[in-house]
């Protein structure tokens, strides 16, 4: 397989009509749920200290901790400079069923001196800690909420998570995917091309296309990746004699690889590399030119793959449409999933079918 | 096309039938354990006819999808083209028997094949797609086969029992420093 670097510079691919768009979990891609709190003004800004105290005494709010207990008041000319968060509607159950704004007296019981407080009132607080960007912008929002971004995400979204170099790259890796489509649909496939890359050091191990309408209906083209990807490492199921798009290198022209700059995060090829030996996809990249189905993206989570980029969404996907197989908590292996990449000319491939 | 109706007055089969086809997915699943194997035993039953069984292959063939499932159903294939049947015809009319629930892939593989019914012994926590993790055999996938039925529980203690026995040995293909961390959620 050539090197696809080669074919085509940098500069005439400028600029993409495509873009990477990351495909989060749930977690940190749902809006901000709020929760019904009290809180009071602070009227004696010396009493801060000493206030907080009591009250985190009393009302620990332990599920909560990404919430700033005290924040300054938000109108200017109001006659208190800060604002305490109390406790959570909630917590006080005569309150939660009779909508009345309960008294301090009701909610410490007296346990303490209110000096410098004034009365309750309803504030609304984000539920959970933000975990990206536009979570915190609409979190802050509402009450001060603390922030441990994560910048990979965060670029991931502003889609400044790749170089230009990178996208050259992902463009040519999609390009291989897509021609193995065209050629699979030829011989009555459907269209459906992937490509598995070793993104350290940017060497191609396999290209395949959908074989389902062959021998066998579970052929998926991930399916026949993966199978490719052992056939290279000395293992694999089926024959591709027939298949000449279906092809793979053998793992010792791509063994051993150093330097593993390419991508933080990128620790499973890492480790395989010292120790000195290929586990099945660890490490690697898949380009698919459609959604995988759930079969095909639990056999990524099996397979131990790194980053999946697709183009197209398909209707029952399971990298994003009706599942999230990638970020599913109770699984083993956790994968990274980015759609979008050459879009426009993964959705001509459906006109194929 | 088969209406549903039909389809579900064949394939019920008799307690009889479960007892002697698990019995003899169990004895596999002994066979396996003592091999040194993922000790899951499966059959692929049609019309009395046993037309695949397997075993887990993930080691032999470096290929991580290799579950006794997609073993028993490349046989069930095979056995159609030697027959010169439609697969179509024969698969709808296959019952998997297995020691332990399919995971989410073999689910799902079953489903796009149209198989009507999985019986099965224990639950499979770590990967289960019949309602352990998911519920593949039930959900809403218009494009992705038919939903299939689950019989499950059958000797359930016996199969946990030869899961954890296998699971106290260590996989010695698995990179080492990659044993059992706390893995960070991927984006």
């Amino acid at each position: 397989m050539k090197p696809p670097e080669k074919r085509m510079k940098i500069e005439e691919m400028e600029p993409f009509s495509w873009e990477v768009i990351p495909v989060l979990s749930d977690e940190k891609s749902q809006d901000v749920d709020l929760l019904p709190a009290y809180a009071a003004p602070i009227f004696n800004k010396k009493e801060t200290s000493r206030l907080v105290k009591e009250v985190a005494g009393v009302y620990p709010l332990k599920c909560l901790q990404h919430l700033k207990r005290v924040r300054p008041c938000k109108e200017k000319s109001s006659t208190h400079p800060l604002e305490i968060l109390l406790c959570l509607v909630s917590d006080v159950r005569e309150a939660h069923e009779t909508k009345i704004i309960p008294s301090l007296s009701v909610l410490f019981n007296g346990s303490f001196d209110f000096s410098g407080l004034g009365e309750p009132f309803l504030v609304k607080v984000p539920a959970h800690p933000p975990l990206t960007r536009p979570q915190f912008e609409e979190a802050k929002c509402h009450w001060p909420t603390s922030f441990h971004e994560d910048k990979q995400i965060t670029e991931a979204i502003a889609g400044q998570l790749f170089s230009k170099e990178e996208k050259v790259k992902m463009h040519m890796h999609m390009g291989l995917a897509i021609e193995a489509a065209k050629a699979g649909a030829g011989i009555g496939m459907e269209a459906v091309g992937a490509a598995v890359v070793q993104p350290n050091i940017n060497e191609v191990l396999a290209v395949g296309h959908d074989c389902r309408n062959g021998i066998n209906p579970l052929l998926h083209a991930v399916m026949v990746c993966i199978d490719l990807v052992a056939s290279g490492q000395g293992g694999g199921v089926y024959s591709y004699r027939d298949h000449p798009a279906c092809s793979f290198i053998p793992s010792e022209t791509y063994r051993p690889a150093v330097s593993s700059s390419y991508s933080a995060g990128n620790s499973g090829s890492a480790e395989a590399e010292e120790n000195g030996v290929c586990y099945i996809c660890t490490g690697y990249d898949l380009f698919v030119t459609r959604e995988p189905c759930v079969m095909c993206a639990m056999a990524l989570v099996h397979s131990r793959i790194e980053r999946v980029f697709y183009g197209t969404s398909s209707p029952d996907g399971a990298l994003g449409t009706k599942y999230k197989i990638h970020t599913k908590k109770d699984l083993n292996h956790h994968y990274k999933v980015y759609k979008g990449i050459r879009e426009k000319d993964c959705l001509e491939l459906l006109k194929y079918n | 096309m088969e209406d549903g109706n039909r389809k579900d007055e064949t394939f019920r089969p008799t307690s009889e039938q479960i007892e002697r086809w698990m019995h003899r997915a169990f004895e596999m699943a002994k066979e396996a354990l003592k091999n040194g194997e993922v000790p899951v035993g499966c059959l692929m039953v049609y019309e009395n006819m046993i037309l695949g069984q397997g075993r887990n292959e993930v080691n032999e063939t470096k290929n991580a999808t290799r579950h006794a499932e997609m073993v028993a159903i490349d046989q069930v294939l095979a056995w159609c083209r030697l027959n010169e049947r439609d697969w179509h015809d024969v698969v709808k009319r296959t019952v998997l028997y297995v020691t332990v629930e399919p995971c989410i892939m073999c689910a799902a593989a079953l489903r796009l094949l149209n198989i009507p019914l999985v019986v099965y012994g224990c639950q499979n926590d770590r990967f289960g797609g019949c309602g352990s993790v998911l519920s593949i055999p039930s959900d809403d996938l218009s494009n992705t086969g038919k939903p299939f039925q689950c019989i499950s529980g059958y000797r359930h203690e016996e199969a946990v029992e030869m899961l954890k026995t296998f699971y106290r040995q260590e996989n010695p293909n698995v990179p080492k420093s990659k044993a059992r961390k706390k893995e960070n959620i991927s984006i």
